[in-house]
């Protein structure tokens, strides 16, 4: 319990402070978790690892749960996880039942945000256990496995695949550092940019920009729409809130809980795939399907317990395995490594204070989102009403700033976030898939490294098939994620083909 | 499969290996892309056109514009104080009310004066929370 040493006055405040901000992130359309992560990402360097991770964790579960506000009142999914709770939350806040709508979701993310922290729990230190006998060949393959399901679970799997080889490669721009066994060499780097590009581009001014700038300069292509009045939101008195809704909905709030946890684990999907497939079980084994997309509030426990279950999910493999597993834990590993720690099957046995510091964090943040969001639910609901013209400058000054004080000032970081916010407003456009992109971007030199010191070590391509049968397993599993995905396309053509 | 495959590398060109290999891959998808989706390629001009024609040009290109001035101008006006991160004040003020107006739909003056508050406010804050409580450097 030595832990408890670090749980501070400080520590508590910046979970619930975290959350709070989350909320509100969360709930002004066009604003995700991610970017709440990546704005307030430099507030962390001075806080050390645990307290940093306190704010960024209480951010995350904040800012996941808070898309539940617009989505309810305006049917605007304020984060893409809240998707589906347009379907059933807006019809009953049309039919002035805002408020029990409100209501039933928060409950539901509670339930969903603990399901998942208990798996997280349970299943990342046996995950780690696990792989801390894994050689350079799985680790490897384990890389390979975690683009090919993200590529699998893209809209469109050949550009998924691409764009995650394309961050891979631009991964590689640099030197080969020689403290991770390479040759000091630089590659990839167009000559007279060498002073720059020495090291590459640094993560963060790439986060921050893929989901800092590209998101506002999409706004701004739009006109940034006008903002709702307080008039536009109706939260409605008309059918009180009762716990007694929930009767006959355990199995449906651990199922869909169980899903958004499970699809959180699998690198890179996202939440919105969460609470799509939580909601498409829990229509599939209703008596009331009919009901679902009318109202029905089965549907918006679904969608709402499958993308908080996303929360501890997404943290299993970064934690276990040090692969993010959505783009919110994507930066969450630049804040281990501002703080010089590396996430893998390591770090759980190594830092048992912050893992357990963690699971806390997560606990209490749940819970302050709970009590928050159940408490104050009106007032909440007038997030959505805040200005963007007055949110967007504060945000991109932010996102300077962040990208600034990464290296302790170099001016190029902050050229780098307008280059990357550029290109993530170009990439939608061109169909690029961001998930794997910004994937591969993470893993790529860790791949580098395992590739070419698999070859080194045993001189044979062929290892990476015969090292041992988690290898063979890991084969089995990536041709298996992506015929599947070949699969289901070709039916959902088929589908379409056929009206 | 004892000799299928066998690779051996030469450590001073070992920063190449897998650069040639990732972007080989790339080069093969790229082909495939180009050969599966020609037609959707092919007919991608009028969606361009559409997608510049339905773009909201004066905030879009306005943000760009006022965001490479902030960022040229930071460190210049910074070096006339050197280490105190004022080059980061200074010029945030005028960049987040000139984007706030830039977003803005109608334009009244108490807006506009609520607006210009917060321009100076905010900076101002972000740039004492940083400086003094958090010891970060600024341009």
């Amino acid at each position: 319990m030595e832990f408890l040493s670090i749980i501070s006055p400080l520590f508590l405040f910046l979970v619930v402070g975290g959350t709070f901000v989350g909320i509100i992130f969360g709930a002004i359309p066009g604003m995700t978790a991610t970017m709440a992560v990546a704005v307030c990402l430099p507030l962390t360097y001075s806080l050390g690892l645990e307290n940093g991770l306190a704010l960024l964790l209480g951010l995350y579960v904040g800012g996941i749960s808070g898309g539940l506000v617009p989505a309810i009142l305006l049917g605007i999914p304020g984060t893409p996880s809240s998707i589906t709770t347009t379907f059933d939350g807006y019809p009953m806040a049309q039919k002035g039942e805002g408020e029990k709508a409100l209501r039933i979701g928060i409950c539901a993310s509670f339930v969903g945000g603990i399901v998942s922290l208990l798996a997280l729990y349970l299943a990342a230190p046996s995950l780690a256990e696990f792989a801390i006998e894994f050689s350079y060949v799985e680790k490897f393959l384990i890389i390979l496995f975690a683009l090919t399901v993200m590529a699998a679970l893209s809209t469109d799997l050949l550009m998924g695949i691409f764009s995650g080889f394309l961050g891979i490669f631009i991964s590689l721009i640099g030197v080969y550092d020689i403290s991770d066994g390479g040759n000091g060499k630089l590659r990839l780097v167009p000559p007279g940019t060498e002073y720059w590009l020495d090291s590459g581009f640094s993560l963060l001014p790439v986060l921050i920009g893929v989901f800092g700038l590209a998101a506002i300069l999409d706004q701004a292509e739009l006109g940034v729409p006008k903002g709702q009045s307080r008039g536009d939101v109706k939260i409605g008195k008309g059918s009180s809130f009762s716990f007694s809704v929930f009767k006959g909905q355990t199995v449906n709030l651990l199922r869909s809980s169980g899903i958004g946890t499970f699809v959180g684990i699998l690198p890179g999907v996202g939440g919105s795939a969460a609470s799509i497939l939580a909601y498409s079980q829990a229509k599939t084994f209703s008596k009331k399907s009919a009901n679902f997309g009318k109202g029905e509030p089965t549907g918006l426990m679904a969608s709402e317990s499958g993308n908080n279950g996303l929360t501890g999910g997404a943290l299993v493999p970064l934690l276990s395995l040090g692969i993010p597993g959505d783009s919110t834990t994507a930066l969450l590993i630049g804040a281990f490594t501002l703080q010089g720690i590396q996430v893998g099957p390591l770090f759980i046995g190594n830092n048992p204070d912050t893992w357990n510091a963690m699971i806390f964090a997560m606990l209490v943040a749940n819970i302050a989102m709970f009590a928050m969001m159940y408490f104050a639910i009106r007032y909440f609901a007038l997030v959505v009403t805040i200005p963007k013209h007055v949110l967007f400058p504060i945000i991109l000054m932010m996102c300077v700033i962040g990208a600034y004080t990464i290296n302790y000032g170099i001016m190029f970081d902050v050229w780098t976030l307008l280059i990357f916010g550029l290109f993530g407003w170009l990439a939608v456009k061109l169909r690029l898939e961001i998930a794997p992109f910004i994937i591969g971007f993470i893993l790529g030199p860790s791949a580098e490294i395992y590739f070419v010191k698999s070859l080194e070590s045993f001189g044979t391509l062929s290892i990476f098939f015969t090292k041992s049968w988690i290898a063979m397993l890991l084969w089995v599993l990536i041709i298996g994620s992506l015929t599947a995905s070949i699969y289901l396309s070709r039916r959902q053509a088929k589908i379409a083909a056929t009206g | 499969m004892g000799n299928l495959g066998q690779v051996t590398i030469d450590f001073e060109r070992s920063h190449l290996v897998f650069p040639i290999l990732i972007g080989s891959i790339l080069a093969l998808l790229g082909i495939a892309i180009l050969i599966t989706r020609r037609d959707r390629i092919a007919a991608s001009g009028p969606n361009w056109r559409q997608t510049f024609a339905d773009m909201d040009k004066l905030r879009f290109f306005g943000t760009l514009v006022l965001t490479v001035l902030y960022f040229s101008l930071m460190v210049p006006v910074g070096n006339f104080w050197p280490n105190t991160g004022l080059g980061f004040l200074i010029c945030s003020i005028p960049y987040v009310l000139a984007t706030g107006l830039l977003f803005m739909h109608e334009r009244p003056l108490r807006q506009v004066l609520v607006m210009l508050v917060i321009a100076v406010i905010g900076p101002s804050f972000v740039w004492w929370l940083f400086t003094e409580i958090f010891f970060l450097t600024l341009p």
